[in-house]
């Protein structure tokens, strides 16, 4: 298969290509919108849609911890307690609220750009009406948000709403360059916390998956497959011998998966944590009226789609 | 050493990654269920940092994560080694005890 590294998925193609369409309709409308405008929309449409799929990610693996910590009562009689099982449920409740902050900038970033249509004040009010609600529902003394910068973010949307529907492109910039700023030094903040939870996720799926290779409980025949599959052969494998030097070669790779998975979000978290504080400085620019050159959404979000595409097969 | 989530990473971590072996080498079921009491108590520690915000800079908080550092250290030792499994799940209760007033501690803060 070809692997293109800055290849942009389908998906975010045609979002990309929906916000730039909503864009131009917007600009050859009668407001007086520049094309750095239109391209910040764009761009924070795409960057907020990653950090989207970034939480999305994170709750299917809190999802997947969940469950791991189940079958390690069947497995080693390890009692899964009500406390720890309530604490991964409020957790992940926490990070769909994340997910649903994301949500609502993506949103907000759409109306931004379709500023002129026919409903895009009342679209824009619908969007940071919800964000508001969202920013609100956040615990900040759990998650590190202190009650000034959740303040900061709902005075921002305000502002955005008001510029929105004033048709101000530099009012409405300045309102969304503040709330972006706030958003990336509230991830900034956490960005440890989400980073950890991958880790818990690599650790136990790792150990269980090398105690079940050690107690002969998988099939490791599969490693034939490569071998048998042109000749419509199917692997078993009888040899105690072999067996056992195939599982030893499978405990091998249990682990430099599991360092993979860890090494993958650290990269992911990065990689938002970078793109988030590029848009933020682009919007600025916006608002400050300054030439925005850049034309692309942060490519640093192709990693982060990548990786957040590795749990989308998972169980939600 | 490093901060109070790492420290706390690190023992329930360490547990989870030798839990298999360190079971089997139970003797009796009494060592079985203190491992065991031993590994909810870090994983519960873990989970309840996790949920909860991070005070590093209390000198309270940092006297116990430079606590936790060394007797982390001990621990790693003591699992991979594998000796006496006795004094192992001594010195994983004392470790997890540590680890424990940590946790009470940021979440108290």
């Amino acid at each position: 298969m070809t692997n293109f590294p800055i290849a942009i998925p389908r998906a975010w193609r045609r979002t990309i290509a929906a916000s730039v369409l909503l864009s131009c309709l917007f600009f050859a409308g009668g407001c007086k919108t520049s094309d750095d405008a239109a391209a910040a929309a764009t761009q924070l449409t795409a960057t907020a849609k990653s950090l989207t799929d970034y939480y999305s990610a994170l709750d299917t693996i809190l999802a997947e911890t969940d469950q791991l910590n189940e079958v390690q009562v069947v497995l080693y009689e390890i009692p899964y307690d009500t406390p720890t099982k309530a604490m991964i449920a409020d957790t992940r409740a926490e990070i769909q609220k994340r997910e649903a902050l994301a949500k609502g900038l993506t949103d907000l970033a759409q109306s931004f750009a379709k500023l002129t249509g026919s409903t895009a004040s009342t679209d824009a009010s619908a969007s940071a009406a919800k964000l508001e609600t969202e920013v609100e529902s956040l615990k900040p003394i759990k998650f590190k948000m202190s009650s000034e910068e959740q303040n900061g973010m709902k005075i921002a949307i305000g502002l955005v709403v008001t510029a929105i529907q004033e048709h101000k492109e530099r009012e409405a910039a300045r309102g969304i360059s503040q709330f972006a700023t706030a958003l990336d030094g509230f991830f900034a903040k956490e960005a440890l916390d989400y980073e950890s939870i991958g880790k818990d996720y690599a650790v136990i799926s790792s150990s269980l998956a090398k105690s079940l290779l050690q107690n002969g409980q998988t099939d490791p025949s599969g490693y034939f497959k490569v071998t048998l599959d042109p000749y419509g052969l199917i692997p078993e494998v009888t040899d105690t011998k072999l067996r056992g030097k195939l599982e030893k070669l499978a405990e091998g790779q249990v682990d430099q998966k599991a360092q993979a998975l860890q090494d993958s979000q650290k990269s992911a978290t990065d990689d938002m944590e970078k793109s988030l504080k590029q848009m933020s400085d682009r919007i600025k620019l916006v608002a400050d009226d300054k030439p925005m050159e850049v034309r692309i959404p942060p490519v640093t979000l192709a990693n982060v789609e990548k990786w957040a595409s590795e749990f989308s097969t998972l169980i939600p | 050493m490093q901060s109070a989530l790492a420290e706390l990473e690190t023992t329930y971590f360490t547990l989870q990654s030798h839990i298999g072996p360190l079971l089997a080498a139970c003797q009796t079921q009494a060592q079985r269920d203190a491992l065991t009491t031993q590994y909810v108590a870090a994983r519960s520690a873990y989970w309840s940092c996790v949920n909860k915000a991070f005070h590093d800079d209390d000198p309270a908080v940092i006297a116990l994560t430079t606590q936790l550092d060394a007797a982390n250290d001990q621990l790693k030792k003591a699992v991979q080694e594998l000796g006496n499994i006795k004094t192992t799940i001594d010195n994983i209760t004392q470790v997890v005890t540590i680890g424990a007033s940590l946790a009470a501690k940021v979440i108290a803060v």
